[in-house]
């Protein structure tokens, strides 16, 4: 077993007073990738929001690398070596691609020309869409742009809120395909999807959700085979 | 058709253009029409002509001072007003922000009266050219605004500030995300249209004269240029000062001059039922 | 003093009226009208015109006021059933401002600046000059009960509290189609007759008005009646608009009891107050002084 670089454990959170998530312990290991199914209103992207500081923890812990996230606000996350892409509005869409990516590297304006570079090498097509404001872009495009601006600060794990979301049929294979080359570059990730066939199947480790809790937990190809996550939630989708 | 028409149509942009601006920035922050803004205009003439005739400072000086105070003033407002009740509808927003334009109006006519003045200037002659007049100061103006709307490209568009800033106005939360202080941004954002709103008091003192409702009567056509060019664009309001300060003109030869405020607020309905986007900008403003 | 708290109740039943009938509008459409002030002009000029000019009798010549305010509304709601509410702000009082300047330079037909002298009065050789103002005073309160009660009406009815629910969502409001838009048309014209009623009343009652009377101001303190008593409350925005006008009036009390403070500065202290009133009112109670009540569906109803 690798080490955890993100750690959680007895995370509760949720909207003024009602609790969305309750009780939520997980590890993602240092270059894993980690997915959570289940089904629709389980809690699934406000845990991955609370993770990221951008809905506050009510109780339990978070720990990057050791450090403790809970109870930090968004703009303090960011930096800390992980990085989260929302679902929606995940690119500033009035800035041209060059510019959203500067804006990934905020934190750390030093950094920015070289990261940008390697963001450029990872993903080519970006390169030519410099000058191109992220508002004009295709849906598959903007989600490059989404995961280039997240790898600036060259975080250790990436957030990843329904990336499949949105696109079409085709471009969610592609999509797929890119989580892949950015895991194999070291980063661990942990993503919430719907389509759990997919997730699965890209992913190392799996987390059910369901009511707010965490309902099974294990190797992805494990709960791909198992009889309860396969009736529940992959039947449907095959 | 004479020449003066595109001088008096150029002086005219060259005053609008710069709040109008200013004001597509703050509407991008914001999220409102914000009426505050005659209200801060006014507010940047007395300021300007406080400094410049009791206590006798240059005007250029005086200019400066008046920047500052108005982007403070903007700035408390900001603090006070506005960000407590930033989850209030637009409409209630845009009441309160008429109020308080109101309240400043007032509260300047406390301290000066209504009594019409002017800055401590000399009388020149306005220069002629080809039968068309303009003076010193509107040619100072338009100097002016050309640096200013220089000035605010580039800050917006090359450099680290003026892209958070850009980047607020349009996701503040995926900002906040990527570990940009929103809140920070925002307030500057605000200091810096409170000072372009002061310049513009100053012009305003230059070219037409100072009185507490020299900010409620730029308001509208202020307004009208943005949404012209189109609200968000920036660059947009330039033309759309220029092509406003035509239409004004251009009324006033078979209209009285009084009508003049209803040119602005025609081309408002024309293009928010027309062309909602306006000249150049994203479709925003649409329901 | 008596004399005195009686036309302040009376101005204070114009500014109801005027409250109702954005209420209704707003309340009800989801459409926003600042151009309040243009609407009471309209109704104002229109029964002073046809009094004063025309020789109409009061019978005809309000009921008319009514029937331009209405048109008016009517025309207002069609064109901007397409605008973000923000920004319908800035075209109706695009539209209060073009009404006002027509008043001001048309100086042939309606006297512009220098005020039109309206002689008729509603039932004025009934009852002794002294008795009038109290007269007067019952005439406008009456008026604000009807308004008060047509309003009630409406927000009760069927259509009222579909309006009401869709009132956020335009995309329902075009799946349920046609019938909803007339509907919206017609509550807007609605109220914007009886904002021509409220101008009509305002008129024969100071028997002189000139445009600097509707300036965009009045369509701010209504708007402020309604803020501050709570938006989409009827009872509420009544007494929003007796707050409002105890302060806009009721600071000319300061100006008998200190003496040294001239006009001009009591009118700027009056506006002053009057808008941090709203401001204050909206940091301590974010809703109104009387929010509106939700929609309740009682077990018992759903049940029987």
């Amino acid at each position: 077993m690798t080490e955890a670089i993100l750690s959680v454990t007895g995370l509760r959170s949720g909207y003024g007073r009602t609790v969305i998530c309750d009780d939520i312990s997980l590890q993602v290991s240092a270059g894993q990738i980690t997915c959570i199914i289940g089904p629709n209103g389980a809690g699934k992207s406000t845990l991955l929001k609370t993770i990221a500081g951008v809905v506050p923890a009510i109780d339990g812990s978070i720990r990057v690398a050791g450090v403790q996230m809970a109870g930090l606000p968004a703009a303090r996350v960011a930096g800390s070596g992980m990085a989260y892409v929302p679902q929606e509005a995940n690119v500033f869409r009035a800035l041209t691609t060059h510019e959203n990516l500067a804006m990934g590297g905020w934190q750390d304006e030093g950094r920015t020309q070289a990261a940008r570079d390697r963001v450029y090498d990872m993903f080519p097509d970006l390169k030519p869409l410099a000058r191109v404001p992220a508002g004009n872009l295709s849906g598959g495009q903007r989600q490059m742009v989404a995961f280039g601006m997240a790898l600036m600060l060259e975080p250790q794990v990436l957030l990843l809120d329904e990336p499949s979301a949105g696109l079409s049929p085709l471009m969610v294979g592609e999509m797929f395909e890119t989580v892949r080359r950015v895991n194999a570059e070291g980063v661990a990730i942990l993503m919430v999807e719907q389509n759990a066939l997919q997730g699965l199947k890209t992913a190392h480790e799996g987390i059910v959700m369901a009511a707010g809790r965490i309902a099974m937990q294990g190797a992805a190809s494990e709960l791909l085979n198992s009889a309860d996550v396969s009736e529940l939630y992959l039947g449907s989708r095959i | 058709m004479n020449l003066q028409i595109f001088v008096n149509a150029l002086v005219n942009a060259a005053l609008i253009a710069p709040p109008a601006m200013a004001f597509s920035l703050l509407f991008g922050v914001l999220k409102f029409p914000n009426f505050a803004i005659g209200g801060y205009i006014t507010l940047g003439a007395f300021a300007a002509y406080t400094f410049n005739v009791p206590l006798g400072l240059p005007l250029p000086l005086a200019t400066l001072g008046a920047m500052l105070f108005t982007g403070f003033v903007v700035w408390l407002a900001h603090v006070w007003v506005f960000k407590p009740m930033q989850d209030q509808s637009a409409v209630t927003l845009l009441v309160v922000s008429i109020a308080l334009t109101l309240i400043l109006e007032s509260v300047v006519r406390l301290f000066f009266s209504a009594d019409v003045r002017g800055f401590d200037i000399p009388l020149e002659r306005p220069w002629k050219f080809w039968g068309a007049r303009i003076t010193r100061e509107q040619v100072e103006i338009i100097a002016c605004a050309v640096v200013l709307a220089t000035g605010l490209h580039v800050l917006l568009r090359h450099t680290r500030i003026g892209r958070a800033m850009r980047a607020v106005a349009d996701n503040p939360m995926l900002a906040a995300i990527r570990g940009v202080d929103a809140a920070k941004i925002t307030a500057l954002t605000t200091v810096l249209c409170g000072a372009i709103f002061g310049l513009t008091g100053v012009f305003a003192g230059l070219d037409l004269v100072i009185e507490p409702l020299v900010g409620w009567n730029l308001t509208i056509p202020i307004f009208a240029a943005a949404i012209l060019g189109g609200i968000g664009s920036p660059y947009g309001a330039i033309l759309g000062a220029l092509l406003l300060g035509l239409a004004e003109e251009l009324t006033i030869l078979v209209l009285p001059s009084t009508y003049k405020i209803a040119v602005g607020f025609v081309i408002i309905a024309i293009f928010l039922l027309l062309r909602p986007q306006g000249l150049f900008g994203t479709a925003e403003i649409k329901k | 003093m008596s004399a005195y708290l009686v036309s302040m109740a009376t101005y204070a039943g114009f500014f109801m009226i005027l409250a109702l009938a954005l209420n209704l509008q707003w309340g009800l459409t989801g459409m926003v009208n600042f151009g309040i002030a243009g609407f009471y002009a309209l109704g104002a000029y229109t029964s002073g015109l046809l009094s004063a000019k025309a020789g109409w009798p009061l019978g005809l010549s309000i009921p008319m006021a009514i029937a331009a305010g209405f048109a008016a509304g009517g025309l207002v709601a069609l064109l901007s059933m397409r605008l973000r509410e923000d920004f319908l702000a800035i075209v109706t009082l695009g539209v209060g401002e073009v009404i006002r300047l027509i008043v001001l330079n048309e100086d042939q037909i309606t006297e512009g600046p220098r005020g039109l002298r309206i002689e008729a009065q509603p039932f004025q050789s009934l009852m002794a000059p002294e008795n009038y103002p109290v007269f007067y005073l019952g005439f406008v309160a009456f008026f604000v009960a009807i308004t008060y009660w047509i309003c009630e009406r409406i927000r009760k009815a069927p259509m009222g509290r579909t309006l009401r629910a869709i009132r956020e969502d335009d995309v329902v409001a075009g799946v349920l189609g046609k019938n909803v838009f007339r509907h919206r048309i017609q509550i807007f014209a609605i109220g914007g007759g009886f904002m021509g009623l409220a101008g009509a009343l305002y008129a024969h009652y100071s028997q002189n008005i000139s445009p600097e009377v509707f300036m965009p101001t009045v369509a701010m303190f209504i708007w402020m009646s309604v803020i501050v008593g709570g938006a989409g409350n009827n009872r509420g925005l009544l007494i929003g608009a007796g707050t409002v006008i105890m302060f806009l009036e009721g600071t000319r009390f300061f100006g008998d009891v200190l003496p040294w403070l001239d006009a001009e500065t009591m009118s700027s202290v009056r506006i002053i107050t009057i808008g941090l009133l709203l401001i204050v009112t909206l940091r301590l109670r974010p809703r109104g002084l009387l929010p509106e009540p939700k929609f309740t569906y009682t077990r018992d109803k759903i049940a029987g």
